[in-house]
C-alpha cells in the first residue's frame, strides 16, 4: 500500500521533536558532520501589508512521484519501493557525485562526510513496512505531520474539502 | 543485506533482532509531566526512545526533549566515578575514588561542621530533580539542620504560595467542560506538550481561546481567537483593569461572590483604579481587544485559565499579578466549578492522582527546629508558608555569617546558574565553605566547586515512584544498568545514612520502604508495583476529581472564603509592606531612576521557553543543542536598526551586575524594547546579569524576566 506524508502547517510549532526523532532512528552522527535528513523552520515572513506571518515548517524527502533524483542518479542508487511508494536507495555504489541533490527541488539528499556518500530520508522504509509509523510522525506530538496510505489520503481529502467549505459557508454549529 | 539485517539497521524490536522494548520514564522536564517511554535496547544499550502509546499519561506523546533522551542519557560529559577535587575550587582538576572513601569523606566532614557550628551551618539543596526529595528533605532533618532548599526557591512555588493565601489551593484548567480557555501565558507547544491537545479539542468543540503573552508564539498563531501581546511585567495591571470592566459591566457572578469570597469590596477599591484608558496604556494594548477579551471571558463561561509556575512570578511583581489574576476565577465564578478552574490537590510530587500519600509527613515528621531556615527574617510571608528556606538570602548569609554561618552544602544537582548573581555565589562558595559535595549526572559549572562529586543516573537506569493522573502509581524498572559506577541519587542518600549512623528506621531500611510508608492506605504496595511494567490504577484513587469541594465544605485559608482580601498576608509585620490584596506597581521599580533607565533602556526578559531547553539541561546534549548551537539573544528588528546590529552577529548583553557575549537574532515576535535570552549557558550565563538583590519582596523570587539592560555591537574576532 502506498503511503504519503502529509503535513499540516496550522499544527506546527518548528518544536523539532520530528528532528529528534529522525536523528534517533538514523544515529544522524553531528560531531562527524552528519546532517539530520529533516529540518524545521521557524521562518518570518514579511507580508505586502507590512504584517508579518510566522511560519512553523518541516521538511524532508517529499517522495515525489515521478522522483527527478532517480533518473540524476548516474549509477542507479535511487529507486522507488514499489510496495510504499517512498524513494529508496541503495548507496553501495555511491560515487559521492551529488547529482541527486541538485536535482531534487527541496534539496532532500544529503552528502554524508565520513563515507563520502549520499544519505536522505526513505520514509523509514522498513518501519512501514514492518507496521510502525515513521520515525519523525511518531515523534510529532501535535498532529502536524502524519503518513497515511493512498486510500486514506484520498478519504481524508474529501472530508478536508468538506469541512472548509462548511466553515466557509458560515454553517457550523455554535457553542 | 539481509532481511534481518535490513530490520536490525531499522531497529525493528522483536526476538530475531534481539532488539527488546522496555518501560521507563523521561524525567528531563519538571514531574508535572514525565512522560512514559519505550526504550529500544540491544546487548545492555538504549538504541532509540519512544513515547509509550499504552502510557495512561502521555498515549505515546513525546516533546522535542524526551525524544532526545537517548543523546541526554550517553552524554560524554557523564560523571563516571566519585571524584575528589585535587585543583582549585571551580577549577575542575579531580581524581577518582571509591564509594566508600567518599561516604567516609562526607560523613567526616559534615558531622566536623555540625561539631564546630551547628547542624544548621550545613544547608541540604537540590537543583532541579524532585523525585528523591521525600529522601532528601528527611535526610536534612534527621542530621538535624532545618536548611533544605531546592529549585522552588524560585520557581513555581511563588505562584503555589500565592494561590495558598488565597484560595487554600491552586486549581487547573477544567478543559474538557469550558467554553472559553485564558490563556495566560499559556504556550504549551514549548512547555508542557500534552496541554495543546486539550485546547485543540476544546475549538473542536466551538470553545474560545485566548492567549496572553509577551511574544507571539505557536499558541497566539495556531490557536487564539483573540490574542493580547502585552507589555512584559504589566499582567497585574491587565488582571485588575479586567476585574474593573467585570464589575462595572455586571459580568461578575455576584452569587458567588456574597457566598464565596471574603475582601470584595477593598478589591473593587484596588481595581476601580485601574480604569480601560489607563490599563491600555499601562499594557501597550488596544483597549477595544482589553474588551473584547474581558467580555469573552466573563461572558461565554464556565471559563478556565491557565497559571504558569514561571513565566509571571519571576517579575518583582509577579506574586501579585498572579494573584490578580487567580482572584479573576472567583470574581466570575469560575472558581471551583465544572469548566472552570477546579482544585486538585497533588497526590506525590507535584502530581494529582486522587488520592493521598504521607509525603510532607515524611518530610517533615522530625524537623528538627531550633534554627531560623535561611532567608527566614527577609522572607516572613515565604518562611510562613513554605517549608524550606529561600536560596535567595543564601549568598548574603554566606558572605556576612549572619543570622549565623553556612560552612558546608551536600547538594544533589545544585544549580549555581539559578541564582543570580552567579559568580558572586561561586565565590562566596569558594571562599567560605569548608565543605561542598555534589552530587550530579554531568559534570557542571557547579560541581566544578565540589570537594568531592558523586555520579548521579538518569531515570532510565533506576526505578523511582511515580503518580499520575486519572489515579495511577507506576514503580518503574531501570531498562539499562547505570552507566558507568553511577547511581540512583536515593540509593546515595540511604547508604550515606548507614554509614554515618543516621538516626532514621526509614532512611536505614532504603528507597522502598519509604515509599511503602508514604503510600500506606492506598490499597498497593511497592511489591504490587512490581508487578507491572506500566501505570497502574491505584483502588483508593477517586477519578475525576469533582468540582464543588471547597464551595460545599468552605476553603482552608482564615476566612473559610476565597480571600480577595488575603488575611495570611494581613498577619504579616507591616514593616515588610506586603498588601493584602494584590496591587500592581511597576516590575522595574527598583531600576527607573533617570540614569538607570537612560544606561539601561531595554527590558530583558530571561528563560523564555523554546521546546528544545529546560534550564541548563539540554544545552549540552547535542542534538538539542544543534537546533541553537549557539547562546542567542533576541530583539526586534527596529531596535537592530536603530543599533546597526548585524543579524547572527557578535553583541554584549549588560546590566550593572554584568555581562554576556551572544549571537544575535531579530523578530518581530516581540515588541521593540524587549530582549528575549534562553538561561541556563555556562558560557553566557545571563543570569549573572540580574541583580542579586532584585526580587520579588513577597516571594523572595528574582524577576528573572524583568530586568532592565542593555545590547551593544562586539568587535568581531
Amino acid at each position: 500500500m502506498k503511503h504519503i506524508f502529509v503535513f499540516d502547517p496550522d499544527k506546527c510549532s518548528a518544536c523539532s521533536s520530528c528532528v529528534m526523532g529522525c536523528m534517533d532512528q538514523n544515529d544522524i552522527d553531528l560531531a562527524a558532520g552528519d546532517v539530520c535528513y529533516r529540518k524545521t523552520f521557524d521562518n518570518e515572513i514579511e507580508l505586502a501589508d507590512g504584517s508579518v506571518y510566522c511560519a512553523y515548517l518541516s521538511t524532508a524527502c517529499m517522495h515525489c512521484n515521478d522522483a527527478p533524483c532517480i533518473d540524476a542518479c548516474p549509477v542507479g542508487c535511487l529507486s522507488k519501493d514499489p510496495e510504499t511508494g517512498f524513494t529508496v536507495y541503495d548507496n553501495t555504489n555511491c560515487i559521492g557525485c551529488k547529482s541527486c541533490a541538485m536535482a531534487c527541488p527541496f534539496g532532500a539528499p544529503r552528502y554524508r562526510k565520513s563515507d563520502g556518500k549520499m544519505v536522505k530520508c526513505d520514509g523509514c522504509n522498513e518501519r512501514v513496512k514492518n507496521g510502525l509509523q515513521p520515525a519523525c510522525v511518531r515523534a510529532c506530538t501535535f498532529g502536524a505531520l502524519t503518513c497515511v496510505t493512498e486510500e486514506e489520503y484520498r478519504q481524508s481529502g474529501s472530508n478536508k474539502a468538506c469541512n472548509a467549505l462548511i466553515d466557509q459557508l458560515n454553517l457550523r454549529k455554535k457553542g | 543485506m539481509t532481511e534481518l539485517e535490513k530490520k536490525i539497521k531499522a531497529k525493528i524490536p522483536g526476538e530475531d533482532t534481539g532488539i527488546e522494548v522496555r518501560h521507563s520514564l523521561c524525567a528531563i522536564c519538571s514531574p508535572s509531566h514525565h512522560c512514559g517511554v519505550d526504550c529500544y535496547v540491544k546487548d545492555g544499550k538504549i538504541i532509540k526512545v519512544e513515547g509509550t502509546p499504552e502510557h495512561p499519561y502521555n498515549h505515546g506523546h513525546l516533546c522535542t526533549k524526551g525524544s532526545a533522551l537517548r543523546n541526554y542519557v550517553y552524554r560524554e560529559d557523564r560523571i563516571k566515578t566519585p571524584l575528589r577535587r585535587v585543583g582549585e575550587r571551580g577549577e575542575g582538576k579531580f581524581e577518582p575514588i571509591s564509594w566508600d572513601e567518599a561516604y567516609q569523606i562526607i560523613a567526616e566532614k559534615l558531622n566536623a561542621v555540625k561539631e564546630q557550628y551547628s547542624p544548621h551551618a550545613v544547608a541540604f539543596l537540590s537543583g532541579y530533580c524532585k523525585w528523591y526529595r521525600p529522601i532528601f528533605h528527611r535526610f536534612a532533618h534527621v542530621f538535624g539542620s532545618v536548611n533544605f532548599g531546592t529549585d522552588d526557591c524560585t520557581c513555581s512555588a511563588s505562584m503555589v504560595i500565592a494561590n495558598k493565601v488565597t484560595a487554600g489551593t491552586g486549581a487547573g484548567p477544567d478543559m474538557a467542560h469550558a467554553n472559553t480557555f485564558l490563556g495566560w501565558n499559556f504556550d504549551g507547544y514549548y512547555s508542557g506538550h500534552l496541554s495543546v491537545l486539550g485546547v485543540q479539542k476544546l475549538k473542536e468543540r466551538g470553545g474560545k481561546v485566548i492567549i496572553i503573552d509577551i511574544r507571539q508564539t505557536p499558541a497566539s498563531k495556531n490557536l487564539a481567537d483573540i490574542f493580547l501581546q502585552i507589555n512584559p511585567g504589566t499582567d497585574g495591571a491587565l488582571a485588575l483593569g479586567m476585574a474593573k470592566l467585570i464589575i462595572d459591566n455586571g459580568w461578575a457572578d455576584m452569587d458567588y461572590v456574597e457566598k464565596y469570597t471574603y475582601g470584595f469590596e477593598q478589591y473593587k477599591a484596588l481595581a476601580d483604579q485601574y480604569p480601560l484608558d489607563k490599563v491600555a496604556q499601562i499594557t501597550g494594548l488596544d483597549p477595544e481587544d482589553i474588551y473584547e477579551a474581558t467580555k469573552l471571558y466573563a461572558t461565554n463561561g464556565p471559563a478556565c485559565t491557565n497559571f504558569s509556575a514561571s513565566a509571571l512570578v519571576h517579575h518583582i511583581n509577579g506574586f501579585n499579578a498572579h494573584r490578580a489574576i487567580f482572584c479573576l476565577t472567583a470574581l466570575t465564578g469560575n472558581f471551583d466549578r465544572a469548566g472552570g478552574n477546579v482544585p486538585n490537590p497533588a497526590t506525590y510530587l507535584h502530581k494529582p492522582a486522587g488520592f493521598k500519600m504521607r509525603e510532607h509527613e515524611f518530610r517533615s515528621d522530625r524537623y528538627p527546629g531550633g534554627q531560623e531556615r535561611i532567608g527566614a527574617e527577609r522572607f516572613p510571608l515565604w518562611n510562613a508558608q513554605f517549608d524550606e528556606i529561600q536560596g535567595m538570602d543564601l549568598l548574603r548569609q554566606l558572605e556576612e555569617d549572619k543570622p549565623y554561618p553556612v560552612r558546608a552544602i551536600f547538594a544533589l544537582g545544585m544549580n549555581a546558574k539559578m541564582y543570580p548573581e552567579t559568580d558572586k555565589l561561586l565565590r562566596a562558595m569558594k571562599d567560605k565553605l569548608d565543605f561542598f559535595v555534589d552530587t550530579d549526572v554531568f559534570m557542571t559549572l557547579t560541581a566544578k566547586y565540589a570537594d568531592i562529586v558523586l555520579p548521579a543516573c538518569t531515570s532510565v537506569e533506576r526505578s523511582e515512584l511515580k503518580a499520575y493522573q486519572g489515579g495511577y502509581l507506576v514503580y518503574t524498572k531501570p531498562v539499562i544498568e547505570p552507566l558507568y559506577e553511577s547511581k540512583s541519587d536515593v540509593d546515595i542518600l540511604c547508604e550515606l545514612a548507614r554509614v554515618m549512623k543516621l538516626d532514621d528506621e526509614y532512611l536505614q531500611k532504603g528507597y522502598e520502604a519509604s515509599l511503602d510508608w508514604m503510600m500506606e492506605g492506598c490499597g498497593l504496595t511497592v511489591a504490587d508495583l512490581k508487578k507491572s511494567d506500566l501505570p497502574v490504577k491505584v483502588p483508593a484513587a477517586k477519578w475525576p476529581v469533582e468540582p464543588g469541594k471547597c464551595l460545599r465544605d468552605g476553603f482552608k485559608t482564615p476566612t473559610g472564603k476565597f480571600e480577595f482580601y488575603s488575611t495570611a498576608i494581613a498577619a504579616i509585620d507591616p514593616k515588610y509592606g506586603l498588601d493584602p490584596l494584590p496591587s500592581y506597581y511597576d516590575s522595574l521599580a527598583d531600576q527607573n531612576d533617570e540614569e538607570t533607565r537612560k544606561n539601561y533602556p531595554f527590558y530583558l526578559c530571561t528563560g523564555a521557553r523554546l521546546a528544545h531547553a529546560i534550564h541548563s539541561r539540554t544545552h549540552e546534549t547535542p542534538w538539542l543543542r544543534s537546533l541553537r548551537p549557539n547562546p542567542t539573544c533576541e530583539v526586534n528588528p527596529q531596535d537592530a536598526a536603530r543599533l546597526g546590529l548585524k543579524e547572527g552577529g557578535d553583541v554584549e548583553l549588560y546590566s550593572p551586575y554584568g555581562s554576556i557575549r551572544v549571537k544575535v537574532r531579530f523578530t518581530h515576535k516581540i515588541k521593540p524594547g524587549v530582549i528575549l535570552m534562553l538561561h541556563g549557558y555556562t558560557e553566557a550565563n545571563v543570569n549573572v546579569l540580574i541583580g542579586r538583590d532584585h526580587l520579588d519582596p513577597y516571594s523572595g523570587y528574582p524577576g528573572f524576566k524583568g530586568m532592565r539592560c542593555n545590547i551593544r555591537n562586539v568587535q568581531e574576532g
